[in-house]
Order: C-alpha cells, then structure tokens, then sequence
C-alpha cells in the first residue's frame, strides 16, 4: 500500500469492516474454524514441545557404562578414558572408582547399610560413565558406540539398555512424523476455510465489483479490503485460539497436573514462550494472506 | 474520440460477432448504434470499453490505445467514460446518493467533494428529492437515472449506453432520451445502442446500423482511404 494516501488506507480498513459486518455469519463461523484449527495446532505445540522437553530430558539418561576389569587401573585408566573421550559419539566420560561406586550403593541403600557390612571385600567394579552426545542419543548411536568399546581390553562388560534406547528411538520419530502431518494438514485446512470465506465474501460483493471495475477503480483498490479481511481473520482467530489455550493450560496445571505432579514425576509444563505465541499469530497472518490470495487469485482476476 | 479500424471479434459460438468495422466518432457527437438484436452492437461497445479484447483491428478511445492496453492501465480508460446497460445494475443496500457516490469513492475521490458532486449530478438527472431513496423504492425510469447519473458523475468524455430505455415504459424513455441529449448538448460524446431504427437524427447526431456484425448503412462521414 505504499504511496497510497491515508485517505485510501482509510477506505481500505472501512471497506474491510463492511465486508465483515455485512456477512457476519460467514465470517463468525470463519472465525469460529481457525480458531479451532489454531487452538489444535496450539494444543497440538504445546504437547509437542513439552514432550520434546521431556525425551530431551530421557535422552540426557541415555548412557552407556563400560565395567573395568578389577586389573585395571592408574594409567590405562586415564588413557582409556583419553581413548573413549576421543570418540565421535562422547560427550562426556566420567571415571568412578570401585570406592565411589560402594558409596553411591551405601547411599542407595540408606537404612540397610548393614548388608554391606559383612562383605569381604568390595565386590563392584571400577566403571566409565559415558554419556553421548544429543545427536547419538538413540539406539543407532548407542550401538555404534558400544561397538567400538567392545574392542577394548581393559573392559570387562557393558550396559547400555538398548531395548529401551530402541523403543524411545522410534517413539520419537513417531512422534515428530505424527507432528509434521496433522500440523501440515490443519495449515492446510486453515488455507481452506479462509479462501473459501474470502470466495464467498466476492462471490456476496460481485455486483460491487463489477461496478468498481466499470468506473475504474484500480485492482489494488478492490483487492486490498479482501487481503486485510483476511489478514485480521487470520490474526483474530490465531489471537483467540492462543488466548482460550493459556486460559485451558492454566486450569489444567492448578487443577490437573499439580495435584498428581509427584506422581507423574515432578516434570514442570511449560506454556509456549512470547516468541513461540508470537510465530503462531504471525502464523496466522500468513494464512490469512495466503487464503485470500488463493481466492482473489481464482475468482478476482482484475 | 473513437476509432475503430477494421475491427472484428469471434466468438467460438458466433465467428462473426463483428466484421471489419470501421469508423470514426468526433468528439461531442451523438451516436445511436442501431440494428436487430444479435446484430453485433453490445459487441461493439464492449471492445470500446475494453471488456473484451478485438480479433483483429485497431481501436482509440479518448487517446488510449485499447488493443495494447495492459491490464493495469484498464481503469485508467474506463475513468475517461461512462457506461449504462439496460439494466441500472444499482446496488440494493446503498441508497441513490450513495449508489452514485460510490464511482467516485472507489477513485479515491475526496468526501467533501464526492457529496457536492454526486448531489450536482442528481439534480442534473432530476433526483433532487429521491436522493436517499434505496432502488426498491425507485421506478425503473428513476433507477436508469440514477445509473446515469453514477456514470456521469466523474465528468467522462464519453458516454457509451446499451438499450439504456430497453425495461422502461415509453413515457420515461422518452425522457431519458432527452436526458442523453442534454448531456450531449453539455459536451459528452454519446454512443447509444438501441434496436430502435426510428430515432430523429439532427446536425450532431449520426447513425450506424448494424447487421450480423456488419455495419449495412452509416451517417458518418467516410474514413480517409487507405485507413
């Protein structure tokens, strides 16, 4: 709209408003299905991202602990651990000692102390705890990995839980391709419904435009009130669905999810940040403008 | 004003909409397009006003070239002239002022002044005490006074008119018919298409007929040879 006066901007946003209060019913069940379609994408987002939040949180568990042979220690410890820090796949390695591994089970053990007491000797073994980077954090990693520790001498066994690592593995990928789907296909069902109002609002408006065409108005001069009609559509109703979701999530943490935290494992939920809210009006803009365009370009060739 | 050389139009149903039509309309003169329906006349003002592009031929409207018209530069002809069907196609929400204000609204016209235009324009046509009337509550004769009026409101050069009297009784045509005369008379080309044959012709006013897309007879003067 550049170089147009504020008179004409005036009359766009008019126009607009007498589009959408000349067909209020068309438009409030416009309204009405992307707000629900955002207020599912939104629901859908906010699941997603505290369930990333939560397997980021499993995956930080994922780790791989090599047992050192009772032999082995001083020397080829530190070049073990040299050795194994080296690997593509490590993060983080972390030697314990067979007197620190008895002080991590005494204190596990806590009021049953007494059971270790009888012992001989110290019956666990010195260990690595490897801990892999995010990238590897998955069954494919983990292997690799224990592939290459296999090779070593100095270790006497390894553990790395491979069939939970699998299954949180294809559970995730899962999840994020699930995501991906029904997220494109509301996007798409968003476009949809806003085209088809915009359509149905020219189709209402024809005589106008014909006329407007007749007495040479230019074709920005009858797009633009469709393309802002939009616009605010799409705004309104991904505003809306955002509001009515911070509402519903704020019920549900005081009413649901705090009184059974403890036993759901203390795991704090998170709402979207300003910056993930705002991406998703932003989002709404753009399907507002994509699904007047769609129309206009169909049905308003001017 | 308008030149029209060797124009034809086809159509897929009808080849022969328009068949090398030439000719040349001054600047404040009056012409009625005449001929049975289905003779080519709503065609013929069509290509005038650029709502369909010609087959063949060269066409000049108010110094636009029409045939070379890029989409965009469309509005810029149709502010250089005004045009009114057989029906007045008025919008039924809007009342008569507001039907009118509407042309000039759309240019993006000033609102004081479209109010001193439109209501000028309304007394000019004969409206004064009907301007806030909706078109349900007009004759038809009023409603085709207020599509003139909403056609003229923006001063155009030329003023291009389809059976303009084709749904009103005879009485009130005949007053519409002096109403195009009187713009006319104000300086406005004028090229009205009817099926009436009968219409006196004056010093300013020419006649063509039209027959299956040909012109079969012609007031106007003939174009330079060669043309």
């Amino acid at each position: 709209m550049r170089g147009l006066g504020f008179r004409m901007r005036r009359y766009f946003f008019r126009q607009a408003w007498q589009n959408l209060s000349q067909n209020p019913w068309i438009n409030v069940i416009t309204l009405g299905t992307i707000t629900v379609s955002f207020l599912v994408l939104g629901l859908f987002l906010v699941i997603f991202l505290n369930a990333q939040e939560l397997m980021a949180e499993w995956g930080r568990r994922i780790r791989v602990t090599a047992y050192l042979a009772d032999s082995v220690n001083g020397e080829r410890v530190r070049r073990l651990t040299e050795k194994v820090r080296g690997f593509e796949e490590v993060q983080e390695v972390q030697y314990r000692s067979k007197d620190e591994a008895l002080r991590i089970l005494e204190e596990r053990l806590q009021g049953q102390r007494g059971m270790l007491k009888g012992l001989p000797r110290n019956p666990l073994p010195a260990s690595l705890e490897i801990r892999l980077k995010p990238e590897y954090r998955n069954s494919l990693g983990v292997n690799k990995l224990v592939e290459k520790l296999r090779g070593a001498k100095e270790i006497a066994d390894l553990q790395f839980g491979s069939e939970w690592v699998e299954r949180f593995s294809a559970f995730m990928v899962l999840f994020q391709v699930l995501g991906l789907g029904l997220g494109g296909l509301l996007l798409l069902t968003t476009i949809f419904v806003i085209s088809n109002t915009i359509r149905l609002n020219i189709f209402a408006r024809r005589d106008e435009i014909e006329i407007m065409r007749l007495v040479g108005a230019t074709g920005l001069f009858i797009r633009a009130p469709f393309y802002i009609e939009g616009i605010l559509q799409g705004l309104l109703g991904a505003g809306l669905a955002l509001a009515i979701l911070f509402v519903f999530f704020q019920l549900f943490l005081t009413k649901v999810y705090e009184p059974l935290k403890f036993v759901l494992g203390n795991f704090p939920l998170h709402f979207l940040t300003s910056e993930q809210a705002a991406v998703l009006a932003l989002g709404g803009l753009t399907l507002g403008l994509l699904g007047t365009q769609v129309s206009v370009g169909r049905y308003l060739r001017v | 004003m308008i030149e029209m050389v060797h124009v034809s139009k086809a159509y897929d149903v009808s080849p022969q909409a328009l068949l090398d039509i030439t000719l040349k309309v001054e600047k404040g003169k009056f012409l009625y397009l005449t001929g049975p329906s289905g003779a080519g006349k709503t065609t013929l003002l069509k290509l005038l006003y650029a709502a369909e592009p010609p087959t063949e031929g060269e066409i000049r409207v108010n110094g636009f070239d029409v045939v070379r018209l890029k989409p965009r530069q469309v509005p810029y002809l149709r502010r250089s002239l005004g045009v009114v069907f057989q029906g007045a196609k008025l919008l039924s929400h809007r009342t008569a002022l507001e039907n009118v204000a509407f042309a000039l609204e759309v240019l993006g016209d000033r609102r004081r002044e479209v109010f001193k235009k439109t209501t000028q324009t309304l007394h000019l046509v004969g409206l004064d005490s009907k301007v806030h009337c909706f078109p349900s509550q007009l004759s038809a004769g009023e409603q085709q006074r207020v599509a003139i009026a909403r056609a003229i409101v923006n001063d155009p050069l030329l003023l291009l008119a389809d059976e303009p009297t084709g749904n009103i009784d005879p009485g009130s045509a005949e007053e519409i018919m002096k109403l195009f005369e009187e713009i006319n008379f104000r300086g406005t080309t004028v090229v009205l298409a009817t099926h009436n044959d009968g219409l006196p012709l004056t010093a300013s006013k020419e006649r063509i007929v039209l027959e299956r897309g040909r012109i079969v007879e012609s007031s106007l003067p003939n174009p330079p040879a060669g043309d």
